[in-house]
């Protein structure tokens, strides 16, 4: 430890740079994860979070709740299937909205339910909705007690917020949680012309001794125009989500990828820069162990320091929202990230361990090359 | 301040028929043929000879720097010739202090670090360390180092670069020092100052000493001058007053 | 300067490192624009094809095309402001698609249909004829090639593929351009709840021999503000997702520029200490710090630009093995000029840190040789 200390302190600006490099390495890293998580919440917290164990789509939505549709004859059939307990309907619209005074219109989404499946399961603050024109919102976009104007073209009509939900968007939009009479008053203000107004989806729970993924296969094998799925593939499995985490594994590969490189090359340039200092120590009777303990206990300090930058950077960002996502960080992934920036750094200082293992002691009675 | 004698009298230094071959490539290459050498408690021996005779080699043996080929090395009685690379470190922390020609001073230590680092590779528990650092601080104070003690190599000159590396060799308190050319690269008066200072240091601690040297003035206070020619040492003393040329030696 | 390059030339050995590194973060720069370049692509090819100045949504439509409605007196409206040249009317439907062999399919292609009157570049001025589309190229990674009918949506409607597109994907579908009439009867068959009635589109694009700012507050007033005007490339912007997207990839990319900076100024320190000796003496025959400061920023230059290329090649090769619609990717030459570029900035001002040291250097002190 003598060794490593003393020769960080005469070098502070180049192991201070090293640990800077690895904590911008680690930002980098941990934001992305967390936009990556605000994300994926963001399209599909709306059914992530909400209280249905089964969600059954219409097969052309391909898992889009906007894009479902159930006829009649479909929910009928799917009410057959052997299995199911409580069930309700859900209706989804996409439309614009005036919260309270604001200048301008937002496109929201209403989810409307005849029951209490598919409804928001927690609620940050405020009650459920408990009659028509009332809606539980996504919290980051409402507060209890706004009036949020349904816009048509004659007009529209007004919703208050009675409750707020944490983490219940859908496709980033603000999300309006209500009952399905103010869903079809919603679709109707704003196009007289529909002509009927089908269900979007159905909240279902399965009986009493019956899995969810048992009833899922069920449902798929009897109605070819159903899409049955469990509340977790439900969110795992929308549109959009599968791409973005996939691009998001790439990236946070690549970054990965450069710790052990940055950090390699540095202590292996330095390592060989002391080739002489080491060389004179071993001649002088220290034990290989002592210089690879040394050389291994920088590369830890430093790359614990780089972690620490990392996180007082990242740390400030945490709940605050980029371009409509909350950011948050889970800690059980920051302490898995540490771990492996701590283990990517060690193998990225194999070459040097092995090289300062290779000193020859003899090599101290050779004089020196070059411009000495 | 002087080294307890271990053994009786066994000779600090006693090589037999020390060889040291080296295969290079397809070649045999005999850097020491025939060392035989004996250096007895409180000697100060200067070893003479031109350039590719092997000094070298014989100093890196007796430091146990390397393992001859053949031969016997004993040092205060105990045989080092056979010992594993471990063993041999562990020896060189313990027994023996190295004045090298070229790098002596770890360069991001400062002068008592420098010193203090021999003792820090020993592990020593936390008493003794409040220990070394006085020693150290003592042992820079007699060189005359005592207000450089902080600084680093960079911020030294050459002359006192090498008192510190002198320190740093007394430091485990050896039974034996080696020196490669400690004053080849001196001006005469710091010079002067380093000759004095080996002898005076080596003196009061009764340490024995190889000084590979072609320097008149060391020559002139070793207790005995050793020529070692073509990898052979030839034992007979060699006069005093004979100038290193004709000894051998190239020009200083 | 030339000693410098000279330098680079003789002993690459010692920039290895440097460059290796740097190329990592180059090649992350390049991925991070194609796949951002990718997203954008994906989500705004139907919009960047339409030849027209400005689009028209209604006023309470926030500017999304599936949930604006012009009826035709507002329409006739539009068509009557001062400025307009020509106008055509647009209707989507996103709808999943099934290959006609595979009416019961259960994985469906996701499309949007989309009518249009002014033909956007690529596309007959003529719609094709009702239960035909254009589709967008993208549609024959899932195999489907001209004359291949399509079931679209639970009422499985048949459209018949005359043609394929290049460049016009919405929100990350393919697109399949057809007539506004093939789209009412489309829409009108699957979509019931959002089925609009004759003479009413969603949207409108027009065309100006003017000013399209201008233009676009025209009809605003020409319509009594019943609708919400926007030039095209704003239009662009508030498409769903793009102008988030742009920001964060853009701010992601930005900081990953600053790793490079710290890394090339990281290593140019590394590199630097061991040369004090050789700069001392270039100082000591009249070599001036501003002489020697270029050299080290040329070095740092030569390395991104190697970098760069190496970078170029590694996004390419990464293209080329990267399944097409797995990831939103495209390599855009002008992308990899802006990496290249930014690499280059990094390089350069990374090295200016290694200048505190160029500049203490004394000539005698460094003559005097190491310790």
């Amino acid at each position: 430890m003598f060794l490593a200390l003393r020769e960080i302190r005469r070098g502070l600006v180049r192991f201070g740079m090293l640990a800077v490099a690895i904590g911008l390495l680690l930002f980098l890293v941990l934001f992305q994860q967390a936009l990556q998580q605000g994300l994926v919440t963001a399209f599909v917290g709306a059914i992530r979070n909400q209280s249905a164990p089964v969600i059954v789509y219409g097969i052309d939505a391909q898992r889009a709740l906007q894009g479902s549709m159930l006829t009649p004859d479909v929910e009928q059939q799917v009410l057959a299937v052997d299995g199911i307990g409580e069930h309700n309907r859900i209706g989804e619209t996409t439309l614009s909205v005036r919260v309270g005074d604001a200048a301008d219109a937002t496109e929201a989404s209403l989810i409307g339910t005849d029951g209490p499946l598919g409804q928001p399961r927690e609620l940050a603050a405020g009650r459920a909705a408990d009659g028509p024109n009332q809606a539980v919102g996504s919290s980051v976009d409402f507060a209890v007690g706004d009036m949020v104007t349904v816009l048509a073209p004659d007009g529209g009509f007004e919703v208050e917020v009675v409750g707020v939900a944490d983490d219940v968007q859908l496709s980033v939009s603000p999300t309006l949680f209500t009952d399905y009479a103010t869903f079809e008053a919603a679709v109707q203000a704003f196009n007289p012309d529909a002509a009927e107004i089908p269900a979007s989806a159905l909240a279902v729970a399965p009986a009493r001794g019956v899995e969810p993924a048992e009833l899922v296969d069920r449902i798929n094998d009897q109605v070819g125009d159903a899409d049955a799925v469990t509340r977790a593939d439900a969110a795992d499995s929308a549109p959009g989500v599968a791409q973005v985490r996939q691009s998001f594994q790439v990236i946070l590969g690549l970054y990965a990828l450069i710790v052990p490189l940055v950090t390699g090359l540095f202590f292996l340039i330095i390592t060989l820069q002391k080739a002489r200092a080491l060389v004179l120590l071993r001649a002088i009777g220290a034990r290989s162990g002592v210089l690879l303990r040394a050389l291994f206990a920088q590369v830890l300090m430093i790359t614990l320091a780089g972690i620490a930058v990392g996180v007082l950077l990242a740390l400030p960002l945490s709940g605050r929202q980029i371009g409509g996502l909350t950011l948050r960080y889970d800690p059980a992934s920051v302490a898995t990230w540490a771990l492996v920036f701590v283990a990517l750094a060690v193998v990225g200082a194999l070459a040097s361990l092995a090289r300062v293992r290779r000193t020859e002691p003899v090599a101290a009675v050779e004089p020196a090359g070059g411009a000495a | 301040m002087t080294p307890p004698r271990s053994d009786g009298d066994a000779p600090v230094l006693d090589m037999s028929g020390v060889r040291k071959e080296y295969t290079v490539g397809e070649q045999q290459i005999v850097a020491l043929a025939d060392a035989t050498l004996t250096i007895d408690h409180d000697e100060i021996v200067a070893l003479i000879g031109p350039s590719g005779s092997g000094k070298t080699t014989l100093c890196s043996i007796a430091g146990g720097l390397l393992t001859p080929t053949d031969g016997t090395v004993e040092f205060a009685g105990r045989d080092i010739s056979g010992l594993s690379a471990r063993e041999l470190t562990e020896f060189r922390r313990t027994s023996v202090g190295f004045v090298f020609q070229s790098v002596n001073l770890v360069p991001f230590l400062t002068a008592r670090e420098n010193l203090l680092v021999v003792d820090e590779l020993g592990g020593r528990r936390r008493g003794d360390r409040a220990a070394a650092r006085r020693r150290a601080d003592e042992l820079l104070g007699e060189l005359g180092l005592g207000d450089r003690a902080e600084n680093l190599p960079a911020g030294l000159s050459g002359g006192e670069r090498q008192r510190v590396a002198i320190g740093r060799a007394l430091m485990n308190q050896p039974r034996l020092v080696l020196f490669d050319e400690p004053t080849s690269a001196l001006d005469s008066t710091t010079g002067d100052q380093v000759v004095k200072l080996i002898r005076d240091e080596l003196k009061a601690r009764e340490t024995s000493a190889i000084i590979v040297t072609h320097d008149q003035r060391i020559t002139h206070y070793a207790d005995r001058v050793v020529r070692i020619e073509d990898g052979r040492v030839d034992n007979e003393p060699v006069s005093d007053d004979t100038p290193p040329e004709v000894a051998g030696g190239e020009r200083a | 300067m030339r000693l410098a390059l000279r330098e680079l030339l003789r002993r690459p050995g010692r920039f290895v490192a440097a460059t290796a590194v740097l190329t990592a973060v180059a090649v992350l720069l390049m991925f991070l624009g194609a796949l951002l370049d990718g997203l954008l692509s994906a989500s705004t090819g139907a919009y960047r094809a339409q030849r027209a100045d400005v689009i028209v949504y209604s006023a309470d439509a926030g500017a999304s095309l599936p949930r604006s409605r012009i009826t035709a007196d507002v329409r006739s409206a539009i068509d009557a402001a001062p400025g307009v040249a020509e106008t055509g009317g647009l209707g989507s439907v996103q709808l999943g698609a099934r290959p006609e062999p595979e009416p019961d399919r259960r994985d469906l292609i996701a499309t949007a249909l989309i009518g249009y009157e002014l033909a956007p570049s690529g596309l007959p001025d003529q719609p094709p004829p009702p239960g035909e589309v254009i589709a967008d190229d993208s549609i024959e990674q899932e195999g489907v090639t001209i004359g291949d009918v399509l079931l679209l949506g639970p009422a499985r409607t048949p459209v018949t593929v005359t043609g394929f597109v290049r460049d016009t994907q919405y929100s990350g579908q393919a697109t399949l351009w057809a007539s506004l009439d093939t789209w009412r009867e489309v829409a009108g068959a699957n979509r019931p709840a959002q089925a609009l009635g004759d003479g009413t589109v969603q949207a409108v694009v027009v065309r100006t021999d003017g000013d399209p700012t201008e233009l676009a507050g025209a009809i605003e007033a020409a319509a009594d503000n019943r609708v919400e005007a926007l030039t095209l490339a704003d239009a662009i912007d508030e498409l769903p997702g793009v102008s988030q997207q742009r920001s964060t990839f853009n701010q992601i990319i930005g900081v990953t520029a600053v790793v490079a900076m710290v890394v090339v100024a990281l290593f140019f320190t590394l590199i630097t200490v061991e040369r004090t000796g050789l700069y001392g003496v270039l100082k000591a025959i009249g070599a001036s710090s501003r002489t020697l400061f270029l050299g080290v920023a040329a070095q740092a230059a030569v390395l991104a630009l190697v970098a760069t290329a190496l970078g170029v090649v590694a996004s390419l090769a990464l293209a080329a093995v990267i399944p097409p619609g797995s990831i939103p990717f495209q390599v855009t030459p002008s992308r990899l000029v802006t990496s290249g570029a930014l690499m280059l900035a990094a390089a350069v001002i990374g090295c200016v840190f290694s200048l505190r040291r160029v500049l203490r250097i004394d000539p005698a002190a460094a003559i005097g040789g190491s310790p």
